[in-house]
Parts: C-alpha cells; sequence; structure tokens
C-alpha cells in the first residue's frame, strides 16, 4: 500500500509506463531509487490470443513483454497494472497505420501511440491515481529555459535519441513528464539493469514496429485487410517522368518512398520508388537523383514552443535521419520547410520534426499534396 | 526466491471473497503437520495409511455437508474440472439420443467453454437468458426441454452479482423432461444454508479455496448412477472416476477446515449485516450508484455495483493503492480487465458493465474494514469523478 501524497519523504508519486523492455524497466528502477513514489503500468495494446506463441519475443506487445515489466516490478517492489488499451490501440494506432499503407503514405504508428496513449491516456490515469508526474523509458530529456518554461532536449544517446516520435506532446504537460533515462547511454542503462539485477538486462531491443513483429508489415496488412479490398489497390508501376509501364505490382501498400529492392523489373540502372499515387495506384519509379527534395510541405502540425516565420531550424525527416537545415515558411495548412541541402527519400506520412540547439519545436506531417 | 508472505506487508483489507478465500488460522497452524504427509493413497505399505485415512475422513465430512454418500464423492483440482467432467460425461453418455444443452448465459468460463466445445462434437446449446434483476428465464427453459436435452447446468449463485437462482424448480422441470440437472456451487458453502439435497442435483461441483483451504484442489457431487467419464486417464483413483495421484495435502486441508462449515450460521448471518450495512452507506455517501440485481435474492455477501461516470479498472487501481483488494468481475487470469461478459449478458450496458465494481465479504470481513472501505470509495469516486468533469470540459462535450 501505497502512503498518502502528503508523505513529507516522497519527492511524489510518479506513473510510469513499462513496456518490459530494458529502457522503461531501468526508468522505473533509477525513480524509487531516487525516492519517489512509483507506480508501474502496461498498456496492454493487443490481443496475445491473436498471436503465434513462439513470436513476440523483443516487441512491445507480447504477453512475454508483460511478465517481464510484472518481473521488473516485483523485484523493485513497486504496484504494477495491466490497462487495457486494446481498442484505443486499435482505433489510433492500427487503423491509421494500415489506412495510410493503403493510401499510398508510409506511417508512423508511434507518434499516434504517444498521442493518443502514451501521453493522453496515461496522463489522465496519473491524475486518476494521484500521481505527480508520469515517466517513460525514451531516450529524451526534460529541461527547464530561462523563463523556467519546461522543454523536451534530445537525449544525450544521439543514436538512440527519441524526441522525433514526441513532438505532438502538449506543452503544457511537459512539466508533468519524467525521463528518466534520457541522460543516459544505451550501454550505461543495460549495466544499471545488469548491477540491479532486472530480469530484462540482456533482453533485446525492440526494433521496428511492436504490432507488426518479425513477419513485416506486408504479411501484417494481408492478414487484417481483406483480399478484395487488397485487390483495389493493384496498378502499374511507371518510369518518371514519361510514364513508360515497367511492370505491374500487386498493390500500392507493398512499396516505400526511397524503395530500390523487390520491384520486380529488370532497368539498365538501379531505380528506386519516388511517388506512390493513390489515386490511380501508380508507384512512380525514377533515377536516384530524383529522390531529392529542397522543399517540404508539412501539416497539421504541433507546436512546444513558438515559432518565427523565415526562421532557420534543423529538421529531422524521418527517425534515423541526420537533422538538417531548413528555412521554415508559415502556410495557410501548416508551413513550408526549404533546405539547404535536398533531402533524399522525403516520405508522405512520416514527419518532419524540428529542432534548435537540441531542443524540440514541434513538427507535422510530410505531405505531397 | 522471493518470500511469498503477504503478512511482511502492511495492512490490507480484503474484500473479494468471491474470487478466493484467505485459508482458515487453524490450517496455518496445522501447516507443519500437513507437509510431513508423504505416502501415496494408493499405495499397500505402512506410508499409506495417514493418505488414504484423509481421503476417507474429508470424503465423510464433504458426504455430511451435502447429506450424500461418500461415494457420491470424488476429488478433483477444483471446479473447472468438475464443470468440465461433468458436461463433457453428460455429452459423451448421451450424444447418441440426447445432444442439447441448457446452461445459463452467466455461467463461468469453464461451463462457457466447455460448451464452445461441445458445439464442435455436434451438441446444440441453448444460452438461458438471465435479466439485468438477476432473474432467470423459467419460460426459455421450458420451452426448449425436449426429449432431446441431455443436461441443465446453471450456478447456484452467480458470482459478479450474487444472484441465486431457483435451482430446486430447473431441476424439477430438467427432470421431468428426462435430462440431468448440474449446479456449479462454488459460491454455495459459507454463503448459504440451503439444504443441499433439496436442490435435487445429478452433479455438483465445488473448489476448495473458495472454502477457506488452499488452491488446486475440489471435489465434485456425482449423483449415484449418473453417467461418469474421467477427464484425466490414469490409475483406478476415485474408483476410477479420476485418474492421477490424489491431491493428499490440499485435501487434508479441506478436512481440517471443513468442521467449521458443519455449522457456520452466525457468520453467514454476519456478512448479510455487514453487507447491508455497506450497501445503506455507499447510498448514502455515493450518487448515482447502483445495485445489480438487488431485487432478486441474493448472496448475503456480494455487491456489484454501478458507479455512474467512473471507470472501474481506474477505481480498482485506486482502491488498491490504498489498501482494498475488489474486483471488477470475475478474476481474470490475464489480470487484464475487459468489461464483464456476466453483466453484458444481464442486459447492463458496455459503459453500465465498465463502471461495475464487485465487493464480496467473508468471515473475516470486520464493520470496520466496511466503514474505511466505504470512506476510501466515496473519496476515490468524488475525485475521480471531479477529472472526469475537468476533462468534459476541456474537449467541450460539457
Amino acid at each position: 500500500m501505497l502512503s498518502d501524497n502528503n508523505n513529507s519523504k516522497s519527492k511524489g508519486r510518479v506513473l510510469v509506463a513499462m513496456s518490459g523492455g530494458v529502457d522503461s524497466s531501468v526508468a522505473a528502477a533509477l525513480l524509487v531509487d531516487q525516492g519517489y513514489e512509483v507506480i508501474g503500468a502496461t498498456m496492454q495494446v493487443w490481443d496475445y490470443n491473436q498471436c503465434d506463441i513462439t513470436e513476440g519475443n523483443g516487441t512491445c506487445c507480447s504477453s512475454i513483454d508483460v511478465d517481464d515489466a510484472r518481473s521488473v516490478a516485483d523485484k523493485i517492489n513497486i504496484p504494477f497494472y495491466v490497462l487495457n488499451c486494446e481498442a484505443k490501440f486499435k482505433a489510433s494506432v492500427i487503423d491509421p497505420f494500415i489506412n495510410a499503407y493503403l493510401n499510398g503514405q508510409t506511417p508512423l504508428p508511434c507518434v499516434n501511440c504517444n498521442t493518443y496513449l502514451k501521453f493522453d491516456h496515461l496522463i489522465k490515469k496519473m491524475k486518476e491515481l494521484d500521481c505527480d508526474f508520469l515517466a517513460t523509458g525514451h531516450y529524451a530529456q526534460v529541461v527547464f529555459d530561462e523563463n523556467a518554461n519546461a522543454c523536451i532536449q534530445t537525449s544525450t544517446d544521439d543514436w538512440k535519441d527519441q524526441t522525433y516520435f514526441l513532438f505532438t506532446i502538449d506543452p503544457q504537460i511537459v512539466s508533468k513528464l519524467i525521463f528518466p533515462i534520457g541522460h543516459l547511454k544505451k550501454p550505461e542503462v543495460r549495466k544499471i539493469a545488469e548491477e540491479k539485477g532486472l530480469v530484462v538486462a540482456k533482453k533485446k531491443d525492440s526494433t521496428g514496429i511492436c504490432f507488426v513483429g518479425s513477419k513485416g508489415y506486408d504479411q501484417f496488412i494481408k492478414e487484417q485487410v481483406s483480399q478484395s479490398v487488397l485487390n483495389l489497390k493493384k496498378g502499374k508501376i511507371r518510369k518518371f517522368p514519361q510514364g513508360e509501364v515497367m511492370a505491374e505490382h500487386e498493390g500500392i501498400h507493398l512499396y516505400t518512398i526511397g524503395q530500390s529492392k523487390g520491384l520486380g523489373m529488370t532497368h539498365h540502372e538501379k531505380l528506386f520508388v519516388i511517388k506512390i499515387d493513390a489515386i490511380d495506384n501508380t508507384v512512380w519509379v525514377g533515377e536516384e537523383t530524383q529522390l531529392y527534395s529542397s522543399e517540404v510541405e508539412v501539416i497539421e502540425p504541433h507546436w512546444l514552443s513558438e515559432i518565427t516565420d523565415g526562421s532557420e531550424y534543423e529538421v529531422k525527416i524521418r527517425y534515423q535521419h541526420k537533422a538538417s537545415a531548413a528555412k521554415l515558411t508559415k502556410t495557410e495548412r501548416g508551413i513550408k520547410l526549404t533546405f539547404s541541402e535536398p533531402q533524399r527519400a522525403v516520405a508522405p506520412g512520416q514527419a518532419a520534426v524540428l529542432y534548435k540547439n537540441q531542443k524540440l519545436i514541434g513538427g507535422g506531417w510530410i505531405t505531397l499534396n | 526466491m522471493q518470500n511469498y508472505s503477504n503478512s511482511i506487508t502492511s495492512h490490507r483489507v480484503y474484500l473479494d471473497y468471491n474470487a478466493t478465500t484467505p485459508c482458515r488460522p487453524q490450517l496455518k497452524s496445522r501447516w507443519p503437520e500437513l507437509i510431513e504427509i508423504s505416502g501415496n493413497p494408493s499405495s499397500i505399505h505402512h506410508d499409506s495409511r495417514i493418505p488414504k485415512t484423509i481421503l476417507r475422513e474429508a470424503r465423510q465430512k464433504i458426504s455430511n455437508l451435502l447429506d450424500c454418500s461418500p461415494l457420491e464423492i470424488i476429488f478433483n483440482s477444483g471446479a473447472s474440472e468438475g464443470n468440465s467432467s461433468v458436461l463433457r460425461s453428460a455429452f459423451d453418455h448421451f450424444k447418441a439420443n440426447r445432444n442439447e444443452f441448457l446452461i445459463s448465459q452467466v455461467e463461468h468460463p469453464s461451463v462457457q467453454k466447455t460448451a464452445a466445445y461441445l458445439i464442435s462434437q455436434g451438441a446444440v446449446i441453448h444460452a438461458i437468458p438471465v435479466n439485468r434483476s438477476g432473474q432467470i428465464d423459467l419460460n426459455f427453459i421450458q420451452e426448449k426441454l425436449s426429449d432431446k436435452t441431455a443436461l441443465v447446468s446453471v450456478m447456484f449463485a452467480n458470482n459478479e452479482t450474487g444472484s441465486i437462482f431457483p435451482i430446486e424448480k430447473i431441476s424439477a422441470m430438467a427432470h421431468s423432461a428426462g435430462a440431468l440437472m448440474h449446479s456449479d456451487c462454488v459460491q454455495l458453502l459459507g454463503k448459504s444454508q440451503i439444504d443441499f439435497q433439496s436442490l435435487n442435483l445429478d452433479y455438483a461441483t465445488f473448489s476448495a479455496h473458495k472454502l477457506y483451504s488452499v488452491k488446486g484442489t475440489g471435489f465434485c457431487f456425482i449423483r449415484k448412477s449418473s453417467p461418469w467419464i474421467s477427464l484425466v486417464h490414469g490409475g483406478n483413483q476415485e474408483r476410477g472416476r479420476r485418474g492421477g495421484t490424489e491431491n493428499v495435502t490440499g485435501i487434508a486441508a479441506l478436512n481440517i477446515v471443513l468442521d467449521e462449515f458443519q455449522n457456520c450460521t452466525n457468520q453467514i448471518v454476519g456478512m448479510q449485516v455487514l453487507r447491508d450495512q455497506m450497501e445503506k452507506a455507499i447510498f448514502e455517501k455515493i450518487s448515482d450508484v447502483s445495485i445489480t440485481a438487488k431485487e432478486s435474492l441474493r448472496l448475503n455477501n456480494t455487491s456489484s455495483l454501478v458507479i455512474d461516470n467512473i471507470d472501474g479498472e481506474t477505481l480498482l487501481m485506486s482502491l488498491d493503492l490504498k489498501g482494498f483488494s475488489v474486483s471488477t468481475g470475475a478474476a481474470c487470469s490475464s489480470g487484464n480487465p475487459e468489461p464483464s461478459p456476466v453483466l453484458l449478458a444481464m442486459g447492463l450496458s458496455k459503459s453500465e458493465a465498465q463502471s461495475s465494481l464487485r465487493v464480496s465479504l467473508g468471515w473475516d470481513t470486520s464493520e470496520a474494514d466496511v466503514i474505511n472501505f466505504v470512506n476510501t470509495l466515496a473519496l476515490i469516486v468524488a475525485k475521480l469523478r471531479e477529472i472526469n468533469f475537468e476533462e468534459k470540459k476541456k474537449t467541450n462535450v460539457v
């Protein structure tokens, strides 16, 4: 039983989102060390009964992961709950993910999960469970600027930094967030897990999209969408700009911008997917130079800080992208970004996320039209 | 290995007796003795004597309690095994002439899922409706009963709402159609003073862990000459009706606690007084709350609350953090609460089912426990409603 909130010894009560992975496990353990009263919660987002029992290791939605999170919670002696988020996850993450692919886009489900589950549903749970803070195992940091405003800053681990996925966070809640491992590098996190004897210390990192698993997203979509719907997505692969037909394809959802493998055709030079047209299901291919663009249209933006029209920002256009300088111009629907250097494989459905001196400013969704 | 003792954590109030019951104190003090039991009851040598005595004594005690022959009792792992065995036995025995089953819509999954399996084997299942007042549809039973009916299975009382069903009547109806009658009786002993034989059952299933004893032990009443096919193939234990060495330690524990069930009127009446006091206090302190099936005959330890505009899952966690153990429905093995299928079947809306909380009292519940619980519940409900109101205001729904 936790004490009441007025316990002067405690630094406050924290709800920590525990996926069963090493990062959030260490996050929870560090909070206990720091003197917080910690409550662990795992969001169950997927019906395990649908999963092959041999699958699921190292993805954040298998029952093994819930067991791991529970075992860590036992080890560090904190209350732990499983929250049923299946319906919400399906409506706000899975369905948009599938629809994006069927519309020729490259979706970013982790952002939706953060927007609608981690930093919305869990924020509500935080309040309801009388907690002062919400913590996650993201590689990100909360810092306070000169005006004492809470801001999100990139992790000290450049490679693992996950602020790209956090641009939709409501600025009002940033002061309520704790990222306990944001100042650490991954090997340090693993070392702490090992020192503390957490069962997850050697667990492999989750890669890719948690609910897709190792079978690949095309197989996942095949399982979730009826063949008659997928048949409507068949079309032609044409070469840009003349439009000569290079091959037939089995559905636009099988292609992403920048893809060059598995196009099912022979050509004297290497060709890349440069554009996907959902109206007539055309997959446009072209030479690598045609993959580059300097101007990127961004819609439905979210801002954590004020932006200045005409100002230059560091911008990431996908997760593992080295931020590049771009000038921001406000538009009716959002912003236009003009990069100093042309960017390769700008994919609609991905996010453009803006930074200034490591500080997360906000971002929006890349669109073609 | 971790210390499994609950006693090292701070004081908690346990109000989830329908899920499972804590062991009686005398069981704790006699535990070293139970650990000493080592022989196999099926052996011939001296070491089998004590295990044999334990089985004989416990069987005799149960038969006294149920006013039946010891031969009509078999030991097993619990009511889930019992329920699966009963349904499958009736199906296997009667399938050539009678392949229809009537089971209530609010049965435990061990009945429902066995029935679903039997459908795949050619059985026809009629699900007997139960309304939101907790009344079972007797007309439906009468309509569906025929010379095709093999078995009627209706629980003595529902574990979530406490509704007690008119088993005596249903048995009579089943028997007049030539069908057999089964009742899942896990919520009967220690909660009701009914004369078991008046129910006129052919099969009844029980779990020891609902009777203040240990988990993994149960027993089944099988009226003489009722068909039975062992679910577990093995040795000739339980007169060939259940293979596998008996759980002698668990049965010995049950044997110890059963003495108190011979006369537990005081405990049963005591629970009723506290339950009624609790419900009265809840109505006084919390607005917009209702009690499911309050108008029907109920177990005297159970309250199934619907608290408007409250998420039962969150309420359960908040109460847990304050040291109170309750449930949102049936205990679920995954620990992942879904709206209760039982409440949905009774006609509660999804949101009502999600706003539900089950409180079940036991022999150890004190007046102070109940008062503290209601006070804490009222505070949490007020807080959660305030948060919900603020959220709605923010999204302009209000």
